[in-house]
This record gives C-alpha cells, sequence and structure tokens, in this order.
C-alpha cells in the first residue's frame, strides 16, 4: 500500500549525482588542506594578531620617510600623467579603428578582421605587452607607454565598436537617404549619438590605466608612485610609508570617480 | 512628362520569393499618392527602392524621365537631395537640438568638410528657420529632440525633409507611432505641403480611412504586386478587402464616414 511505500522526493540522477559528487570532493579537498598548511610552526591566532597590527601600522599610523610629500606628489602625477598619455594615445587610435570595425558603418569583412586582431591584442595581458615592447625598448617608461597604449586601444576599439553600432539606425538611415555621405553621417549622427558612451568607456580605461601604471611603476622600471611603492616595501620594508602612498593613491581614485561622474551627468542633460 | 517612373521595378531579396514583382506606375508632378497593403507586402521597400536605400533587382526608377539605374556615387547623393523622406520613428539625432537636425537635410549638398563641421551658410539657416515657423516649431528650436513629443519630432522630421527643396516626397508610416490628434496634424501638414508646395507625396500607410482622406490616389499592393491603383472614392470595399487578401467584414473600416465627407 501507499503508507508503506517511501515516495522520493529528489530521485537519483546525472544531475544529482554530479552535484553531490562535486560537492563531497570540495570539502574533502577542504579537509585535507587544512589539515596539512605548511605553517611553519607559526601560531593561527598570533598570525591573525600580526595582520592586525599590520594594517593598522598601514593605514592608521601612515607618515612619510624616505620622500618628501611634495617628491610624493610629484610621483603621483608622473604616475596619472603615465595613465592619462596612454589613454589619450589609445582612445585616439580605437576612435579611427573603431568606425571600421562597427558593423553598421564599414564592411562585414572589414569588422571581423580589426575585431579579430583587436580580440588578440586583448587577450594578452598588458604587463606582457610592456614587456614585449621592452625588448625593443628597454625597461622603463617608454616601453610601459607602448605597451600601455597598445592595449589599450585593444579594448577601446570593442568598445567604441559596440556603442556605434548601438546607436538608432533609423538616423543612419535618415542622413543616408537626404544624399549625407559617410564621413558627415559619422560626425554629424554617430558620433554625437555615442558621446557619452564613448566618454564612459575612456574614464574607465584611465581608471585601469592608473592601476596598472602604478604596477608598471614597480615591474617595468616607469617611475611614478609604483617605484616609491616598491621601494617602500622591497627595500625599506616600511609599512607606514606605504600607507602613506595608499592613501594618495586612494585621494586621486576618489577625486577621479566624482569628477567622471559629474561630467556624464551634465552631458545627459 | 511624369516626375517618377516605375518601370517593372522587382526586388528579390536573396533567394526567397520577390518582395516586389514589377510593379509599374508613373506618378505626375503635384500628386498625393497613398500606398496601402498589409504588413510585409512590401510597401516600405519600394519606398526605399525610389531614393536606392534599398538597391533593386531589376527594372528601373525614372525621375523626369532619366534612368536612375546606374549612378556613380555623387549621382547617387544629387538623386538623393532631391527626394526627401520621412519614417514612422522619425529617425532624428536625439541628442542634437531640433535646428541642428533640421539642417542636416542640407547635407546632400554640401562638401564633405564643410558638412562634418556643421557649417551651414546664413541662407540655410534662414530657411531653416523660416521651415520651422511655418511648422509650428520655432519656440522648441534649441531644445534636445528627446524632449519634443512624437508629433513634434515628427514635424520636424518634416522639416528636414524639407529644407532639401525635394521634388517628391517618400513618407514610410508617417502616422503609425502618433496619437489620433498629432497624427491628424502631420496629415494636414503633409496635404499643405502637397498643395501650397506643389511637392509631390508618397504615402505609405496602415488606415485606410487616413489614406481615403487625404490622398488623390490610392495603390493597393499585396505580396509585391499592384491590386489596385484607383482614386479614393472609386474604392469599395470588396477591393479593399482584396488588397488586404482577407474575407469580407474582417477589417476595421469606416466606409460610411468615408463616403459622407467625399
Amino acid at each position: 500500500m501507499q503508507a508503506n511505500t517511501t515516495i522520493i522526493v529528489r530521485p537519483w540522477n546525472a544531475a544529482t549525482v554530479i552535484l553531490r559528487t562535486t560537492i563531497m570532493s570540495l570539502i574533502i579537498i577542504t579537509g585535507y588542506a587544512f589539515t596539512t598548511f605548511n605553517t611553519r610552526d607559526v601560531d593561527f591566532w598570533a598570525g591573525v594578531d600580526m595582520l592586525g597590527s599590520n594594517f593598522s601600522a598601514l593605514l592608521l599610523t601612515p607618515y612619510l620617510k624616505n620622500i618628501t610629500f611634495d617628491v610624493m606628489i610629484r610621483n603621483l602625477f608622473i604616475t596619472i600623467g603615465l595613465g592619462f598619455l596612454t589613454t589619450i594615445f589609445g582612445a585616439a587610435i580605437a576612435l579611427g579603428l573603431a568606425l571600421l570595425a562597427a558593423q553598421n558603418l564599414a564592411p562585414r569583412w572589414l569588422t571581423v578582421i580589426i575585431k579579430g586582431l583587436t580580440a588578440f591584442v586583448r587577450a594578452v595581458p598588458t604587463v606582457l605587452w610592456v614587456l614585449i615592447f621592452a625588448v625593443s625598448a628597454g625597461l622603463g617608461s617608454v616601453a610601459a607607454v607602448l605597451g600601455m597604449t597598445f592595449h589599450s586601444a585593444g579594448y577601446l576599439i570593442k568598445a567604441y565598436a559596440e556603442s556605434f553600432e548601438e546607436i538608432d539606425n533609423g538616423t543612419i538611415e535618415a542622413l543616408k537617404a537626404s544624399g549625407a555621405n559617410w564621413w558627415q553621417i559619422v560626425f554629424q549622427a554617430v558620433l554625437p549619438s555615442s558621446a557619452t558612451a564613448l566618454l564612459s568607456w575612456t574614464f574607465l580605461r584611465f581608471e585601469i590605466n592608473f592601476s596598472t601604471a602604478i604596477a608598471m611603476g614597480a615591474a617595468a622600471g616607469a617611475g611614478g608612485i609604483g617605484y616609491d611603492m616598491f621601494m617602500a616595501s622591497g627595500f625599506y620594508l616600511n609599512l607606514h610609508e606605504m600607507g602613506a602612498f595608499t592613501y594618495a593613491v586612494l585621494a586621486f581614485a576618489v577625486v577621479l570617480e566624482a569628477g567622471a561622474t559629474r561630467y556624464k551627468a551634465s552631458l545627459r542633460k | 512628362m511624369p516626375l517618377l517612373h516605375i518601370a517593372k521595378l522587382s526586388k528579390r531579396y536573396g533567394t526567397d520569393k520577390y518582395a516586389l514583382d514589377s510593379i509599374d506606375f508613373t506618378v505626375a508632378t503635384g500628386e498625393f499618392v497613398a500606398i496601402i497593403g498589409p504588413s510585409g507586402a512590401g510597401k516600405s521597400t519600394l519606398l526605399r527602392c525610389i531614393n536606392h536605400m534599398i538597391p533593386m533587382t531589376s527594372g528601373d526608377v525614372l525621375i523626369a524621365d532619366a534612368s536612375t539605374k546606374s549612378m556613380n556615387a555623387t549621382q547617387l547623393r544629387a538623386h538623393r537631395t532631391q527626394i526627401g523622406m520621412i519614417f514612422q520613428h522619425y529617425n532624428l539625432v536625439n541628442r542634437l537640438s531640433v535646428i541642428e537636425n533640421v539642417l542636416h537635410g542640407r547635407l546632400g549638398y554640401k562638401s564633405t568638410a564643410a558638412g562634418v563641421m556643421g557649417w551651414y551658410s546664413n541662407a540655410e539657416k534662414q530657411q531653416a528657420v523660416e521651415i520651422l515657423q511655418n511648422l509650428g516649431l520655432s519656440d522648441h528650436m534649441y531644445k534636445r529632440c528627446d524632449q519634443l513629443s512624437g508629433g513634434q519630432k515628427q514635424r520636424v522630421g518634416i522639416a528636414r525633409a524639407l529644407i532639401q527643396n525635394p521634388k517628391l516626397l517618400l513618407c514610410d508610416e508617417p502616422i503609425a507611432s502618433l496619437d489620433p490628434s498629432a497624427a491628424k496634424i502631420i496629415m494636414d501638414t503633409l496635404k499643405d505641403i502637397n498643395q501650397r508646395l506643389g511637392i509631390t507625396i508618397i504615402v505609405n500607410l496602415h488606415q485606410v480611412d487616413v489614406a481615403m482622406r487625404y490622398a488623390q490616389r490610392i495603390i493597393g499592393i499585396n505580396s509585391g504586386k499592384i491590386v489596385c491603383d484607383a482614386a479614393p472614392h472609386s474604392l469599395t470595399p470588396d477591393i479593399i478587402h482584396e488588397v488586404y487578401g482577407s474575407e469580407a467584414g474582417e477589417l476595421i473600416l469606416d466606409f460610411g464616414e468615408q463616403h459622407a465627407h467625399a
């Protein structure tokens, strides 16, 4: 009778078997990892305590020791300059090529070629491009500018082209029907319609390039605040100075974000 | 001499069946022609073949007895500048002001550089202002187009077409997105343009009653073929049903009122 048979709510099938074995394996791996860590005899709670004191040294007691405030600000601007320059170069290259990569503006074969090439450029990380250019330019600011410009252009071509593709095709049709040529349509309809989108993407890339520029200061010897951070952490082992640099970077990031938001709002009006 | 002669015009997309199948008719200068027919009948394709926005498969479009079949880029531009076009969705650049959108109608006459930079002559600006005044839009001249109502946007679209000084105005469903009162203003405006400026108008319409009230001549299209070509008063419900390929009584038609008007 019905009363004696167990009713199975979740029957065994391929999906539940896979899900359950996955969860079980994760639990076993986690348990194994935690019991076999090489802790080098450091006590866990002592470690947590040290982490806390490091963070308080970094964030609560920042001060400068090896360089002056003026030098720090100057180096911050070097980093900002590196980010800005590579964004502008990348944007200029991207604006031209994105027009040829947008499906509503260029023949299909051309868009496929350009989009394919930029996908390749983007797939290789920025740092690798900098190191590749360092082969011919030597490690330093030149390689950083070239490599970062290269990757920025690849990124912005895709972003711009997609912004162009999103505009109302009717406006292009209307201007074409009135006898306007390609350049006139681009400047009178396509660019005005996609201006805010282009600006958003450019600001976003500037934020990315700013943080990349910090890393390049340390990794590629491009100078700026990144190099100061590299020295403070790896050479002087000074967390307080590191904290001061962190706040300087943070302050600029906040200013950038606020500025970008305001500028975009004023454009949208 | 007819202004427009559409000669055995056919259009085929890929290897599908013909979207337009040997369309043949002439339009005299100053005519107001309405094209009716079900969705997908080929009305929009027909209009776009006239200004070569869609390349035709065979046949020809003659303007003042001159073939437009094989044109180079310069001739094509010159051909399009003579023909204004108005769209269902207005197709304005929403982020630009009303007057900038109107002046876009002059781009076909300008050099690439002047068009790119947006350099317009004083006479052109003067004309834009006059057209906007005539259409009752002078208060909105510097407003951005996305701040306008649908009816106002369509009037900007008409202004953009008029500043081309066109011989022919092609209107693709100009009132399909408008409420009845805005639609009446647009149709009255088109009628006025036709009568006062003598500009020939071809308009695609979904509303049979509107076509009968405003047009001098109605061309019915179904499946890429002309089904009827007649003056509004000679249209009967039977012919309309034939155009739409439906059984009698299945259409919303207001014939009693129409005949009362006529």
